[in-house]
């Protein structure tokens, strides 16, 4: 299984490297986020804790941009019946949870940097938040690969994401907004233990579920 | 005037309750004439 | 439905809306006349839950059987749901207005949840009406509204019990407190009848709306059948 999984992840990666579209339009999508919430700040001191609540909105719309593709791309180059064909649903799950971990892994690290030239934001607690961030994006991943699944099968594609995936994904946001104010503010790591906790596990029980549902979206 | 002003301002309660009770005659009726309605859609089968 | 339950659904509710506004309360400090409204918030509230829970239950036995029968309960429970849902949460909205001085608290938990599930719902709705293929959409919507639910046992049952808010039964609540149930402390015994009373005759008139939601459905399927033929 873990074997036809790679190769999928492979075969996804190779496709990104010959075009770099999705790449490309988050960094574009990523840039003009970021100025645009520069220009609204003016030069203006802005708190820590509301610049860290805006990181996730910018993770946020990015994902929902972004990690929506892998889905919709098979449909609408019609390459999801060959799929079908050479490899069972829970590989092909599989395969796309890694593309879009590597994917939103990149993109997210990029935000960071971005982030933190435009904004000044200053994160005391560096072990604390790295922990939260890579988390964050593990349950990113698991929401919207699914969501992804559900939406490509649908006709309004591009609409739909954000308000499919927005109440799935509001705990873990709550969450992660949570955690990653009280490390930017300096809080050590572990009073932050009881936020891990609840964002991996529910990364965990999304990504079980997600496995056994995905044969019903795949199946045509 | 000011004695009906004060009879409204002490028994505002019961006003609401009217209000109240008349929207809900409305929608219970509503709702009686379209279960009606259905019945008979569903008879000829 | 018979005849006499309807009769019956019209008798408690209006019976619910004299009572309601009539019958002496006990004054809770800081809230007045304004806590009547926990006869009509609260079930309206809790209907939603149970509708929500109810198309969840239909969503994964459509899932098991493929019996569209199943699918049709299931969207109904939503719809219907999704207005008590509004009807809960404007009621709330209304009073937090009056008494805490804005529309949205939003660090207020029962809010956040009740919020949630009206985005659950919504979202659900609208994903049903993108898609064609009666099967497609049947399918889709039901691995999406359980992937939804995942969450919302937690933020209805959990979340407004564990941590502090302003609604009743909430963490730091002095009368209450480990955040025992909502009714148990602020009601005296005639408020207790007005409000049980109140939530049995609002799932009944749920049950109501939802049987005919159901009939009207099925009819309109027959129809769009028979048109095709």
């Amino acid at each position: 299984m873990f074997k036809s999984s790679v190769e999928i992840f492979r075969k996804d990666f190779k496709s990104e490297l010959r075009t770099r579209y999705a790449f490309n339009s988050l960094l574009m999508f990523v840039i003009v986020t970021i100025a645009i919430i520069k220009f609204s700040l003016g030069d203006e001191k802005t708190d820590n804790e509301i610049l860290s609540g805006l990181f996730w909105i910018v993770v946020f719309f990015s994902a929902s941009s972004g990690l929506s593709r892998v889905f919709i791309k098979e449909e609408e180059k019609e390459t999801s019946v060959a799929l079908k064909l050479s490899t069972s649903h829970p590989e092909v799950l599989a395969g796309k949870l890694i593309f879009n971990f590597a994917l939103s892994f990149l993109i997210n690290v990029v935000i960071f940097v971005f982030f933190i030239g435009a904004t000044g934001i200053v994160i005391k607690n560096y072990s604390g938040f790295a922990i939260t961030f890579f988390l964050g994006n593990l349950g990113l991943v698991s929401v919207s690969t699914i969501i992804a699944a559900i939406i490509s099968k649908a006709n309004s594609k591009g609409t739909l994401y954000p308000v499919l995936a927005f109440p799935v994904l509001l705990p873990l946001l709550l969450s992660l907004i949570e955690a990653g104010k009280l490390s930017a503010g300096g809080v050590e790591t572990d009073r932050l233990l009881s936020e891990f906790l609840f964002l991996f596990s529910y990364t965990v029980v999304v990504t079980i579920t997600s496995f056994i549902l995905f044969k019903f979206i795949w199946e045509d | 005037m000011d004695s009906i002003v004060k009879f409204l301002l002490d028994n505002s309660r019961v006003l609401v309750m009217l209000v109240v009770l008349i929207i809900w005659i409305g929608i219970f009726g509503y709702l009686w004439k379209l279960d009606k309605k259905v019945q008979k859609l569903e008879e000829p089968d | 439905m018979k005849t006499y339950y309807k009769i019956l659904v019209f008798v408690i509710l209006s019976g619910v809306c004299i009572a309601g506004f009539m019958v002496p309360i006990d004054f809770i400090p800081g809230l007045g006349e304004r806590a009547r409204n926990l006869f009509f918030h609260v079930p309206m509230s809790w209907v939603a839950a149970v509708a929500f829970l109810m198309s969840m239950v239909f969503s994964i036995r459509y899932l098991m059987t493929k019996n569209m029968d199943f699918d049709i309960k299931a969207h109904c429970a939503a719809e219907i749901g999704l207005l008590f849902c509004v009807l809960g949460y404007v009621t709330g909205t209304i009073w937090a207005r009056v008494d805490w001085g804005t529309f949205l608290k939003i660090d207020e938990p029962r809010m956040m949840s009740i919020l949630l599930l009206m985005l659950i719902y919504a979202a659900y709705l609208i994903l049903r009406s993108s898609i064609d293929e009666e099967e497609k959409k049947a399918r889709l919507s039901a691995v999406y509204l359980i992937i939804a639910f995942l969450t919302v046992p937690f933020f209805i049952f959990i979340m407004p019990r564990v941590f502090p808010g302003l609604h009743p039964g909430s963490a730091d609540d002095a009368q209450s407190p480990g955040g025992g149930p909502v009714v148990k402390n602020e009601m005296n015994s005639t408020m207790r009848i007005v409000f049980y009373t109140a939530s049995i005759g609002f799932v009944m008139l749920f049950v109501w709306i939802y049987n005919i939601r159901v009939r009207i459905e099925k009819l309109t399927i027959k129809k769009l059948r028979r048109i095709a033929i």
